[in-house]
C-alpha cells in the first residue's frame, strides 16, 4: 500500500465487491442507502424518464446525486460512465445521447455486467454497451469520450487521483466529465478514514 | 485535486440529501455528508 493512501486499494475494491454484489442481487435489501425508484426520486432524476424504466434497470441503482442536473447530454455525444452498476445512468445516458450517440459502461463485477447487459438488449439500446473494468484502468481508447460521467464511485476509490487522471485520459480536448459524489462537511477523523469497514457502512 | 490534474471549469451543483431516511442517516447528519453532483471540463 501507498503511505499516501488511507487504506489498501485492493482490500477496498474487495469491501467494495462485496457490498454491491448484495445490491445487484438483492436491490429489495437492508442497505444504509437508498435504492431502486425511491433513490432516483429523492435524487431529483427526470420523472418521466423513470417511469419508463422497467424495474430491472432501476432497482438496483444506488447513486448519491444525479450527474445530469449540470447538463444534459448532447445528441450524438459519446459517454463513459465510470463504475455503471446496473446501468441506469446509462440507460439515462442513451435516451439523451439518442441513436447516433454511444454509450459505454464500465463495471468491476460480473453480477452487475449481467443485469445492465440484460436490460440493454431489453431495452433493445444498440447504443449501450457494457464492459468489464475498474475506474482507474478503464478499457477505453486515450481521448474517446465526449462525456464521462460517474455515481457515487469515486469516493469508494483509494487512490482518487489515478481514478481522475484516467477520466482525463479518456476524454476529448473539451470534453466534460459530470459526476455525483458525496462530501462531507466536518471532518471524518483519521481513525476513521483509515477503517476499511466504515468506508462501505 | 481536480484543478491539479488539469480540470477547468469546476462547478458543484445543489446537495441532496442521500441518506435521509435510509439507515445510513445518522452518520451521516454526523458528518454533515450529502450527494452533490460535480461538473468539469478538459481544455480544448
Amino acid at each position: 500500500m501507498s503511505n499516501e493512501l488511507p487504506v489498501d486499494p485492493a482490500a477496498l475494491r474487495e469491501e467494495v465487491k462485496s457490498k454491491y454484489r448484495e445490491v445487484a442481487s438483492n436491490p429489495h435489501g437492508e442497505f444504509h442507502f437508498h435504492t431502486g425508484r425511491v433513490a432516483a426520486k429523492r435524487l431529483g432524476y427526470d420523472a418521466a424518464l423513470v417511469d419508463r424504466m422497467p424495474d430491472a434497470a432501476i432497482e438496483s441503482f444506488a447513486g448519491v446525486a444525479n450527474p445530469f442536473s449540470l447538463r444534459r447530454l448532447e445528441a450524438g455525444e459519446k459517454v463513459v460512465d465510470a463504475g455503471s452498476g446496473a446501468g441506469f445512468d446509462c440507460f439515462i445516458a442513451a435516451q439523451q445521447v439518442g441513436p447516433g450517440g454511444a454509450v459505454v459502461g464500465i463495471d468491476m463485477l460480473p453480477e452487475m455486467l449481467e443485469k445492465s447487459r440484460a436490460t440493454a438488449r431489453r431495452l433493445e439500446l444498440g447504443q449501450v454497451e457494457f464492459r468489464e473494468g475498474l475506474i482507474e484502468k478503464m478499457p477505453v481508447p486515450d481521448r474517446w469520450a465526449d462525456v464521462v460521467i460517474s455515481n457515487g464511485v469515486i469516493n469508494l476509490c483509494a487512490d482518487k487521483k489515478q481514478a481522475l487522471q484516467e477520466v482525463w485520459r479518456v476524454l476529448k480536448p473539451g470534453g466534460h466529465f459530470q459526476f455525483a459524489d458525496i462530501a462531507n462537511g466536518k471532518p471524518v477523523p483519521a481513525s476513521a478514514l483509515s477503517n476499511i469497514d466504515l468506508w462501505t457502512a | 485535486m481536480m484543478e491539479e490534474i488539469g480540470f477547468v471549469d469546476v462547478q458543484i451543483g445543489q446537495a441532496a440529501d442521500t441518506f435521509g431516511g435510509a439507515s445510513g442517516e445518522k452518520n451521516a447528519r454526523r458528518f454533515e455528508v450529502y450527494g452533490y453532483p460535480f461538473m468539469a471540463r478538459k481544455p480544448a
